[in-house]
């Protein structure tokens, strides 16, 4: 059906007033919302997805699609039962404690949120403990960590052993990133994989969850 | 923007200079015809050199054009000589190529010049082609093959240099059929032509009679001696760039003589040598503040500049032709250049390279971008903006003044250079150098250049044999 | 020579656009000290921001002084700021180093901050030395480490990095320790210090701290902030611009409220990201044409300036570095900056790179030469050499102007670069990085650095272990809660 184009194409370029108007349009008439989702909202997203991978998109633009597809989303939630949402999984974001560079890992946030992924970001200068408050709250598939700094990468390690303590270790996939944070740092820590960027974050987080599934 | 390498007094003080070298130690000339042209005009003779009159200097800096317009082949290259665009030529007359295979150093050949200029096309921030020498062509009949090879092989505005006025009727010729008449290469004219006097002061017979006949043929001309700091000038910079206005003044006092209002460019070549080894150079930072110094003066003449810029002393295209090639076109940009020559050459102008060629494309972008300069107005100011991303805690990301200007082109996208992760840029790792190379033959193998049409490639054969004819007895 | 990126007009406009962003505005701040600092000295609360009214804006500019000197361990070697020398400073902070050895990128050990300073000691054309930072050291007292293992091995002054407060105590007593007491090193200030508020417009706890502290102790203040063209600040370059220079004056602002005539640099650093792959950018032409831009408000407002400089978003030194680095320096340096830094980065600032730290010193070379300018003079201008020469039938080599202008030196004398006739270079056929990577290991080898004497150096032992005896106690920045 065109108007499934339609809600596509301006979840693409971004058009939240017009995303919501649609996608109410589609309620008021009845269309089934899990149709909506899938093939409007997140047909456009995928769409993006693949346009942003081959550089023929900006990020601000793909973060106003992601807007957009969130703005549609809001509206169908209610309708439908919290287990039936087409979510790829929840992830927990945030720069470790001591750290205060934030853009990087919004930059992850936001990819994640446009590739489906429900993100909790909590900021910047984040404890082990905050993480592990956060796990309990939000129970995600995965936690994120981000650190710029040399001194302040040795936290990811930190919080790492306070979900080993914590009994948290095996709920949760542990990612990594950050300027200084590589591949080997990663394992040495006992991470479960490390990003180089938010592309590869993203790619990541999928399989994750995949395999966590 | 405005970068000034001299004050106002300091400027008016090398003027002053070079009126007096143009008075008091004045030009030689072997010609004739160039020697009664100066002297109906009030110049004098003295002992066995003319000198000019700060009246005539007066008179005939007046009628000189402060703009003019360059056209290729093709309709959209129209270039605004005067308008200070920073325009990037190649490099003329390198005798060697750094073969693109290879990445040895040999004598440039026919088939260089074709692919070369073909590589030149594609490339967008080079803006006019000048020749590379060929050896394996009759030398009697070089520039007349040149000119054809170039107009075979571009659509771009040309620069062809000129020894002697020998060849200059085919040259014309050639022109002609290109532009489709003499009428139509007058009101556009698609090539400019340098000629070289000798330092100091010396206009021997060939350039000034070339020099006579390009403007006569209604041509732009670029006045373009060569003097070498220490050598064939002065050892102090600013003593070789007020003797080289001299005699770049003295040309175009000729050329306002003969034909007041005749379209040209002031086109300094000011060196220096390695006094230790003797090499010659055109390295940094001497080239590119030399440049810096005599467009300076052009714009004070209100005159056209086209120094050469792109240069350096570098054998290969690494990183000291990076920095010197950006060091000299960027010095002589900042004040104000119309043209930058010698793109793509290495060795001091010696040797021309596909692969540096890919990479002063790359400078060119860059130093056209930044003599744009910045806009400052409300809108790009944002205070508002930023009040607002502060007050809704969001991110600038977010807001629709980032995606106005992102799209509207506030950033410079590098044609050439790598911008990715270290992680992906290390799948390959590939230098700069090397992806200038990979570049240069995926645009050889695919660029396609405006073809002439057959009946005026029939007519350039025929030129050709004509010349071979003439000036070989074949 | 003058340079100018804006016209006087523009620049007006920007100014006034600085103070309409810290009147309206302001800032925000989670340190109560720099928050009482502002408030009883004019300032005023905005709900949950400070703003500052012109006057105030006005006055501190009026007090922060137009010159000061920081100094080397040796005597000769001074930096005069305010004196638009363009000094080049070594990069700090890259966690990562290209192995000179193998070329490969590795993480950076002590080992690796100690050979490099050693080689930026012996490099002509660098001037101002900054640590990388080394993993293998007690991350919480690595600042203080990093400070001893500079003092060990360079002679220059120094320009230190405090990311918070914990260790200002130490490195002050570093610092001391080495020139003789704090008093002396008040007069004689053996480094500069810089700290980085966030983008937009906010004094976090650590830097608003840090800076009183740097402040107090009399160490002259770099206020150097870092937003991201489209991310932390506007996408347009100028209006980046405006509110970085809102956010480094709400810091000078704040340095001369707390002690009026304090030493205090503005260091701008605009950056931006490709938006096609997030990736942050210190390339050109951006990066040198906002610092141009920047520079050219602290030249307006007559207060001493650093610029990055020698950076670019090449992953080695290659031609891309080269062309990448001079013209992020020449912008900066030909408005009159004082400091040029990042110098032997690579890869935005992540790595160093002791041939592109050769590289560099080369440019340093070249730009220092630039801003020297070509004078103008009678002499000079030789036009009784021409006659001379072209009477004679000479050549100008023969000349005594010649051999007397090419001892004074008129010519530049490349520290690096090749220069001979193809034919001698092709004997080895070397690219200038390979040159330049040969160059960085002789001096290695070679280069002796004036030792500290065996009681300074034992003195520095001593605060080193009080440092980190500290911070496991609890004082360091991992345990701190
Ligand atoms: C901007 C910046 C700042 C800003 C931060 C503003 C902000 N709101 O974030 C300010 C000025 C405040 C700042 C402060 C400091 N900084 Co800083 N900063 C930078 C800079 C220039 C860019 C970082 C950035 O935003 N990049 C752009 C983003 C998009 O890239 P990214 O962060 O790398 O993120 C990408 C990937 O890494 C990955 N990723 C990131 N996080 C995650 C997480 C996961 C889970 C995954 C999978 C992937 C992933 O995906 C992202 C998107 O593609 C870097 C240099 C650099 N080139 O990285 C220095 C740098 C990180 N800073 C440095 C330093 C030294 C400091 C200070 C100590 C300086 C000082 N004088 O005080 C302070 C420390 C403050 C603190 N306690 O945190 C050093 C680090 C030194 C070291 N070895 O530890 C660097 C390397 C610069 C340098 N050479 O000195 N800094």
């Amino acid at each position: 059906m065109s108007n499934f184009n339609e809600l596509a194409e301006s979840v693409i370029s971004g058009n939240f007033g017009r995303v919501k108007e649609i996608t109410q349009e589609m309620i008021n008439k009845g269309v089934e919302p899990l149709q909506i989702i899938n093939d409007g909202l997140i047909a456009g997203m995928n769409v993006v997805g693949v346009r942003f991978k081959a550089e023929d998109m900006f990020v601000p633009e793909v973060m106003m699609s992601a807007k957009a597809m969130a703005g549609g989303m809001e509206l169908v939630k209610p309708l439908i039962a919290e287990t039936e949402m087409p979510s790829v999984g929840t992830v927990v974001l945030g720069t470790v404690k001591g750290d205060l560079h934030d853009i990087g890992k919004s930059l992850v946030a936001m990819i994640l949120e446009s590739g489906g992924f429900k993100v909790i970001n909590l900021g910047t200068d984040i404890a082990p403990e905050g993480f592990i408050k956060a796990i309990r709250e939000h129970k995600p598939q995965i936690v994120g960590m981000s650190a710029l700094l040399t001194t302040t990468m040795l936290n990811m390690k930190a919080t790492i052993e306070l979900l080993k303590e914590e009994g948290l270790r095996d709920q949760v996939k542990v990612i990594i990133g950050g300027a200084p944070v590589s591949q080997s740092f990663a394992e040495e820590i006992g991470a479960d994989g490390y990003g180089s960027d938010a592309m590869v974050a993203k790619d990541l987080c999928i399989k994750l969850v995949g395999k966590a599934s | 923007m405005k970068f000034e390498l001299f004050s106002q007094a300091e400027l008016l003080q090398i003027h002053e200079a070079t009126v007096e070298i143009l008075k008091r130690v004045g030009i030689h000339t072997t010609s004739p015809r160039f020697k009664v042209l100066l002297m109906d005009h009030g110049c004098q003779e003295q002992g066995d050199r003319i000198v000019f009159t700060e009246d005539v200097i007066a008179k005939a800096l007046k009628t000189v054009p402060a703009s003019f317009k360059l056209y290729g082949r093709k309709d959209s290259h129209v270039l605004e000589i005067g308008q200070k665009r920073a325009y990037c030529q190649t490099c003329v007359g390198t005798p060697s190529m750094m073969d693109l295979e290879t990445g040895e150093k040999r004598d440039a050949t026919v088939e260089d010049l074709e692919e070369y200029t073909r590589l030149a096309d594609a490339l967008d921030y080079v803006n006019i082609i000048s020749p590379i020498f060929p050896r394996d062509v009759p030398q009697e009949i070089i520039l007349t093959i040149e000119t054809a090879t170039l107009l075979r092989n571009t659509s771009k505005p040309l620069s062809i240099c000129v020894e002697s006025a020998r060849e200059l009727p085919y040259i014309l010729e050639l022109l002609h059929l290109a532009a489709g008449g003499e009428e139509a290469l007058h009101a556009k004219p698609i090539a400019t032509i340098p000629v070289s006097p000798l330092s100091p002061l010396e206009y021997g017979f060939d350039p000034a009679e070339a020099l006579l006949d390009v403007v006569e043929a209604g041509l732009p001309l670029g006045v373009e001696p060569c003097p070498m700091m220490g050598s064939t000038g002065p050892m102090t910079l600013i003593g070789t760039v007020a003797q080289h206005n001299a005699e770049i003044l003295a040309g175009v006092i000729a050329a306002q003589l003969l034909k007041p209002g005749a379209p040209l460019t002031m086109s300094s070549r000011a060196t220096f040598m390695d006094m230790r080894s003797g090499v010659g150079l055109w390295a940094m930072p001497e080239m590119g503040l030399a440049g810096a110094a005599m467009n300076q003066l052009g714009s004070y003449y209100n005159i056209p500049v086209a120094p050469g810029g792109y240069c350096g002393a570098s054998k290969v295209a690494d990183a000291q032709s990076g920095y010197e090639h950006l060091y000299n076109a960027m010095m002589e940009a900042l004040v104000g250049s119309d043209i930058i020559g010698s793109a793509g050459s290495l060795d001091n102008a010696l040797t021309s390279c596909y692969a540096m060629l890919v990479m002063d494309n790359e400078i060119s972008s860059v130093v056209q971008r930044t003599i744009k300069g910045v806009e400052v107005d409300e809108d790009k100011l944002a205070v508002d903006v930023v009040a607002e991303v502060i007050a809704s805690h969001g991110n600038f990301l977010a807001h629709k003044h980032t995606r106005k200007y992102l799209r509207a082109g506030e950033l410079w996208v590098p044609p050439l250079g790598d911008r990715q992760t270290f992680e992906k840029w290390a799948i390959n790792s590939e230098k700069v150098e090397d992806k200038a190379r990979r570049i240069a033959k995926e645009l050889i193998a695919t660029h396609q250049v405006l073809p002439l049409s057959p009946e005026v490639e029939a007519e350039f054969d025929k030129v050709i044999a004509r010349a071979r004819h003439i000036e070989m007895g074949e | 020579m003058r340079f100018d990126f804006l016209s006087e007009q523009e620049v007006e406009q920007v100014h006034q656009a600085t103070l309409a962003i810290l009147k309206q505005i302001g800032i925000h701040t989670t340190s109560p000290r720099f928050k009482s600092l502002l408030l009883n000295s004019g300032c005023l609360e905005q709900g949950d921001r400070i703003v500052f009214p012109a006057e105030v804006v006005e006055k501190a500019l009026s007090t922060a002084p137009k010159e000061f000197k920081v100094y080397g361990r040796d005597d000769s070697r001074v930096l005069e700021f305010g004196k638009s020398k363009a000094y080049t400073q070594t990069c700090v902070g890259t966690p990562s180093v290209m192995d000179l050895d193998s070329g490969e990128k590795r993480d950076v050990q002590l080992k690796d901050l100690e050979d490099y300073v050693r080689l930026a000691d012996a490099l002509e054309f660098i001037d101002v030395v900054s640590p990388i930072f080394p993993r293998d050291v007690p991350q919480e007292v690595i600042v203080s480490a990093e400070t001893v293992a500079m003092l060990r091995n360079t002679t220059k002054p120094l320009r230190i990095c405090a990311e918070s407060s914990h260790e200002m105590k130490y490195i002050v007593e570093i610092l001391a320790a080495v020139v003789g007491g704090k008093e002396v090193l008040m007069d004689r200030p053996l480094a500069y210090i810089e700290v980085s508020p966030l983008s937009p417009l906010e004094y976090g706890f650590d830097p608003a701290e840090a800076l009183m502290d740097i402040v107090e102790a009399g160490l002259p203040l770099g206020v150097i902030p870092c937003p991201m063209m489209g991310s932390t600040g506007p996408m347009t370059l100028i209006g980046c611009v405006a509110q970085h220079n809102a956010e480094i004056l709400a810091g000078v602002v704040a340095s001369q409220l707390l002690k009026p005539g304090s030493p205090v640099i503005m260091s701008p650093r605009v950056t931006f990201m490709d938006m096609r792959s997030g990736v942050g950018l210190w390339a050109m032409p951006e990066m040198g044409m906002a610092a141009a831009a920047s520079i050219q408000l602290a030249r307006y407002y007559g207060i001493p300036s650093t610029a990055t400089g020698y950076s670019g978003t090449s992953k080695l030194a290659d031609a891309q570095s080269g062309y990448e680095h001079l013209y992020n320096a020449l912008m900066p340096a030909l408005i009159g900056t004082d400091v040029l830094a990042a110098a032997g980065s690579l890869d935005n600032v992540l790595t160093s790179c002791f041939a592109m730290l050769v590289m560099d010193n080369e440019l340093s070379s070249v730009v220092q030469r630039t801003i020297k300018g070509t004078e103008v003079s009678e002499e000079k201008l030789a036009v009784d050499v021409i006659a001379e020469v072209i009477e004679t039938h000479e050549n100008f080599l023969a000349h005594k102007h010649t051999r007397k202008y090419l001892r004074a030196g008129e010519l530049w004398n490349p520290p690096l670069s090749d220069r001979q006739t193809f034919e001698k270079w092709a004997v080895k056929g070397e690219k200038i990085e390979e040159k330049a990577r040969l160059k960085a290991k002789e001096l290695l080898a070679s280069h002796q650095v004036e030792p500290l004497s065996a009681e300074v150096d034992a003195e520095l032992k001593q605060i080193l272990q009080r440092a980190q005896e500290h911070a496991q106690h609890g004082g360091g920045v991992i345990q701190k809660t």
